[in-house]
């Protein structure tokens, strides 16, 4: 972000010396921000406002890289606070917590078995949060190893030097977060940290003592950070998160300008719905890593999806696959009813044809993941993409009956498609979609 | 440099619009910041919770709603019960029967019910239409008659019934009116506006700006609801202050993660979890983004959301 | 940004009427004004006392509580030769609604127009010119440097320092019009805030033309930053342009009746 004229002049000595060539502070100031001339011609700046000015050409926010391989994830970069600004670059992540007490092979399977696809995304958990509670470093090192297994990226919530130590021995290939850096260890933790080549979570009491750590440790040359906001209380952490990001974004305070971890279980501990609750917060308002006690599938479907729609880029129309989807265990005796591959358009259209309870086969073309109208007026949703999907996908083979039911809004297309589709009976379904229960009914 | 936090309060505020009476009145709006930003100002009256109740019934509702109301059989019983909730700020009677693709019960029924339910509770009470508009342009016309004194909510004038309801509700029998468009900020200005010069007072204004279940287009739901209360607070937009208020149970157990019973979908798990966990997500989603009341259904997502709101103020 | 912000200029001592009711401190054809202007879209209400050499003070005093007092505040531009009189007229302002502005202040005798404003926290019109008709467009940006370092080194916030790029007559100048847009995207750039006797533009042109001409001005000069004019906020026709183009520029949320609001 390029600084504007005044910015540099409030950084400048204002003492008009002209011995950088120009007659006034101003003038040269404004010369710089031009870039005519460059600010080391002032003989006079101080360090802080070089390194300030340095500062802000860099972006506001970092992006921190974390796991390995296929589990590579990114975190931070963001460059506004509301989506509806640009766009949200990168997603939350979530991580489930396990300590020495739990059953572990227990929780991990549970944890692994919530994994399915949503509108092309991959829903799990990311991550596993591994806290050390003073087992010793060797047995920690067996929970991450176990913990490792799972493929799962890990952040190793623990700030003593000798088991984060061991625990990186074990996994530090796979690049977990080792989130254990305090304002009295942080010297230690960040030459471990620095040492495996992996990021530094970072918390401290007050924001202030935060601010503090951080500024030591990019004095030292880690930025390779993410901040903890700790687990004070729900309101403490919501007060972090937000305060962190609006620091970095808004006000363009660098030494802010990194991801975060909200530890959701252990500020709503055996409270699963408080669990989701928050969670749902979160996505929204500043958490970059979100640790659950568990992630069941309710919580899952529910939060994923939040996560899908708030990441979304409003350029980029949310898709579904182009095929048959059978509804209310339709076969191949069942109607048929189509619509455009807008995910919108065909969640709502398949809620209700599911509420309907009658039997049909959802037969979404590709329309470019437009709704019904736009798709038809931009010729992607026609008799002819109708006609070309279903010799394409083979309807005729799949599909013994032959009756199909376009969206009311497109009634305008019944002539063209009975001459296209000589052997299909063509029907003009509802223009909403909450007509749809009734009209299926009605139709059966 | 040190970090020094300081608070950035807009001086714009949001209307404060005030519903039921006596002792269990509630406050909504107010405030002038976004939603639990205590560190920029208090909030002076934390979000609410209204329990939705059909005049239907229970009978098709999970077992933990069904418990809940156990074996009342009138829709009085029902709202005293709702009433009684913890974490229930309010009751919101759903006339559904006035449906005429349903049971299509008269006005006057309808209008009689609402009355001997106000008259049963002193929480405060909201009453929602049956999604006709017409039918809707004049149940809640009778209604807003019959409830007089009672400072009921109206939910909802839209673009196509606003006159009828926004000159009664709003105007003659004092209640407050929610005014509700699907999700488009531009109309949800505009109509706030149209029921400005048809003499409605700003300050009896509630929005329903339409919601989506997390998941299902729900991105359409945040960014107006971000954008709205950026305009509001942000740009002073009059048009735009007022407090906002979310039907969430009405969507969300419309989707498939809350109807899909557990032997289609053995891997989902319990039915009822998972219509807790969408009802929670989504209103937590929309009181993070700028709502003032949101309206749940199942006793356990009453509590969690209730419980929430305390937790962030 | 924020919305386009209206000074409206029709409280000016020019005025026979104003000149008079002025002179015998009567308060009705004064709040008659203030309330058009207010009615038709005006955010600020320049209070133009003249030179007021002897009563100066008294007056603005009497002024600034007046108006402020009957409608609910509103902030003021005080626009007068006679510094004690803005002092004493802010002395009394009540600051609700916004800062009180100071007009004006220039690069050349009225610079302490500038040192007045720090000191009472008001904004400042600064206009780019020490009393002649500025030559080139780098003459205008050498005079907003000027002034804008002279207040920044007085403490003041860059966004309290209202640009005025100088508005000038169409009929005759043409060929500066283009100049004048130019300084006002150089202001904008730098992100300062900007404002001005639009229409000046128009002087000297049929009545009938003044609204058009005026109103293209407005949106060129919306079109490349400016933040606010001084103007005649009773011209239907030049504020439904500026209301047109604060949806445009995503200064406010649209509606329907958007003209209305």
């Amino acid at each position: 972000m390029a600084l504007t004229g005044i910015q540099i002049f409030k950084l400048t000595p204002k003492k008009n010396c002209k011995e950088c060539g120009s007659p006034t502070c101003m003038a040269f100031s404004m010369k710089v921000a031009q870039g005519a001339v460059t600010i080391d011609k002032c003989p006079h700046m101080s360090e802080e406002a070089l390194a300030q000015l340095s500062e802000a050409t860099a972006p506001p926010m970092k992006t921190i890289t974390i796991g390995a391989g296929d589990e590579e994830h990114k975190l931070g970069g963001e460059t506004v606070l509301f989506r509806h600004e640009k766009t949200l670059v990168s997603k939350n992540l979530y991580a489930v917590n396990l300590t020495a007490a739990d059953d572990a092979d227990a929780k991990l399977a549970a944890m692994t078995k919530v994994d399915y696809d949503r509108i092309g995304e991959r829903m799990y958990v990311e991550l596993v949060n591994v806290k050390y509670t003073g087992e010793g470093a060797d047995a920690y090192a067996a929970l991450v190893q176990k913990a490792a297994a799972t493929g799962r990226t890990l952040v190793l919530e623990c700030a003593d030097a000798d088991a984060a130590k061991a625990a990186l021995a074990v996994c530090k290939d796979k690049g977990p977060v080792l989130n254990g850096a305090n304002p009295s260890n942080y010297e230690a933790m960040s030459a471990i940290a620095t040492e495996a080549g992996v990021a530094l979570g970072v918390t401290a009491d007050t924001l202030e003592a935060l601010y503090d750590t951080v500024a030591a440790l990019e004095k030292a040359g880690n930025k390779n950070l993410v901040l903890d906001v700790g687990t004070a209380s729900i309101k403490d952490a919501f007060s972090k998160a937000v305060l962190i990001r609006r620091a970095a974004l808004k006000d363009e305070d660098r030494t802010f300008g990194y991801p975060s971890i909200v530890n959701i279980g252990a500020i709503a501990a055996g409270k699963p719905e408080l669990q989701a609750a928050l969670a749902a917060v979160f996505t929204l308002k500043y958490g970059s890593i979100l640790v659950m006690e568990d992630m069941s599938y309710a919580q899952a479907l529910a939060l994923y999806g939040l996560r899908q729609n708030i990441y979304t880029d409003p350029q980029k129309p949310m898709k579904v696959e182009p095929g048959i989807y059978p509804i209310n265990g339709a076969d191949e005796n069942s109607v048929c009813v189509t619509t455009v591959d807008f995910a919108l358009t065909y969640f709502v259209v398949s809620g209700e044809l599911e509420r309907s309870g009658v039997p049909c086969n959802l037969l979404i073309s590709d329309a470019g993941g437009m709704s019904v109208l736009t798709a038809w007026a931009a010729g992607k949703l026609s008799a002819g993409t109708i006609a070309k999907f279903i010799e394409e996908h083979e309807i005729a083979n799949k599909i013994k009956n032959r009756t199909l039911i376009i969206p009311g809004k497109v009634a305008v297309l019944k002539g063209e498609m009975e001459a296209k589709l000589p052997d299909w009976n063509i029907v003009v379904g509802t223009t909403e979609a909450v007509q749809l229960v009734k009209f299926m009914k009605d139709y059966k | 440099m040190p970090f020094k936090l300081t608070p950035q309060p807009f001086k714009a505020a949001i209307k404060e619009v005030e519903v039921g009476c006596g002792a269990k009145a509630i406050k909504l709006g107010g405030e002038k910041t976004f939603p639990f930003y205590s560190f920029d100002a208090e909030m002076p009256n934390a979000p609410k919770v209204g329990v939705e109740i059909s005049d239907l019934g229970f009978e098709n509702e999970v077992a933990g709603i069904k418990d809940f109301y156990g074996d009342v059989t009138n829709v009085v019983e029902m709202a005293k019960k709702a009433a009684a909730m913890e974490g229930a700020d309010f009751v919101v009677l759903r006339l559904e029967s006035a449906d005429p693709n349903g049971v299509n019960k008269s006005v006057d029924e309808c209008a009689e019910l609402a009355k001997a339910v106000a008259d049963a509770i002193d929480a405060p009470l909201a009453i929602m239409g049956c999604k006709n508009d017409e039918k809707d342009g004049e149940l809640l016309v009778k209604v807003s008659e019959v409830l007089e004194g009672k400072n009921a909510m109206i939910l909802s004038a839209k673009e196509a019934n606003y006159k009828t309801i926004g000159a009664s509700a709003g105007m003659a029998y004092g209640q407050k009116v929610g005014a509700e468009s699907a999700v488009d900020i531009n109309l949800a200005k505009q109509l706030n506006v149209l029921l400005t010069q048809l003499g409605v007072k700003g300050e009896t204004v509630v929005m329903n700006l339409g919601t989506a279940a997390a998941g299902y287009g729900y991105e359409y739901v945040a960014s107006t609801l971000d954008r709205t209360k950026a305009a509001a607070l942000g740009q002073n937009d009059d048009m735009l202050q007022m407090p906002i208020i979310t039907p969430i149970s009405t969507e969300t157990y419309g989707v498939k993660e809350a109807i899909a019973s557990e032997d289609d979908m053995p891997e989902w798990g319990s039915q009822e979890t998972r219509a807790i966990d969408m009802e929670v997500v989504t209103a937590a989603a929309c009181l993070a983004s700028g709502s003032n009341a949101v309206i749940l259904r199942h006793p356990a997502s009453v509590a969690t959301v209730s419980t929430m709101i305390k937790e962030l103020m | 940004m924020g919305r386009f912000i209206i000074i409206g200029e029709r409280i000016h001592c020019i005025s026979p009427v104003i000149r008079e009711a002025m002179n015998t401190m009567n308060p009705e054809p004064i709040l008659a004004r203030a309330k058009e202007q207010l009615d038709a879209g005006a955010t600020y209400i320049d209070v133009n006392i003249g030179p007021a050499e002897s009563n100066g003070p008294e007056l603005m005093t009497w002024a600034v509580k007046l108006l402020q007092e009957n409608f609910n505040n509103v902030p003021l531009a005080l626009d007068t030769a006679n510094k004690a009189a803005i002092e004493a007229g802010i002395a009394v302002y009540n600051r609700d609604k916004g800062k009180p502005i100071v007009n004006s202040a220039d690069a050349g005798d009225r610079l302490s127009y500038v040192d007045l404003a720090a000191a009472n926290d008001a904004i400042v019109i600064a206009l780019c010119s020490k009393g002649a008709v500025p030559g080139s467009l780098d003459e205008i940006m050498g005079f907003c440097q000027e002034l804008l370092e002279h207040g920044m080194m007085l403490g003041m916030e860059p966004t309290d320092m209202w640009f005025d790029p100088l508005f000038l007559v169409a009929k005759g100048m043409q060929d500066k019009q283009q100049q004048i847009l130019d300084a006002i995207k150089g202001f904008a750039e730098m992100g300062l805030n900007s404002t001005g006797g639009l229409s000046n533009v128009s002087n000297g042109m049929p009545k009938e033309l003044r609204p058009i001409m005026d109103s293209a001005m407005l949106a060129m000069s919306m079109a490349n930053g400016l933040t606010s004019a001084i103007v005649n906020p009773c011209d239907r026709r030049l504020i439904e342009t500026m209301k047109s183009c604060d949806i445009l520029k995503d200064n406010y949320m649209y509606a329907d009746s958007y003209l209305d609001l």
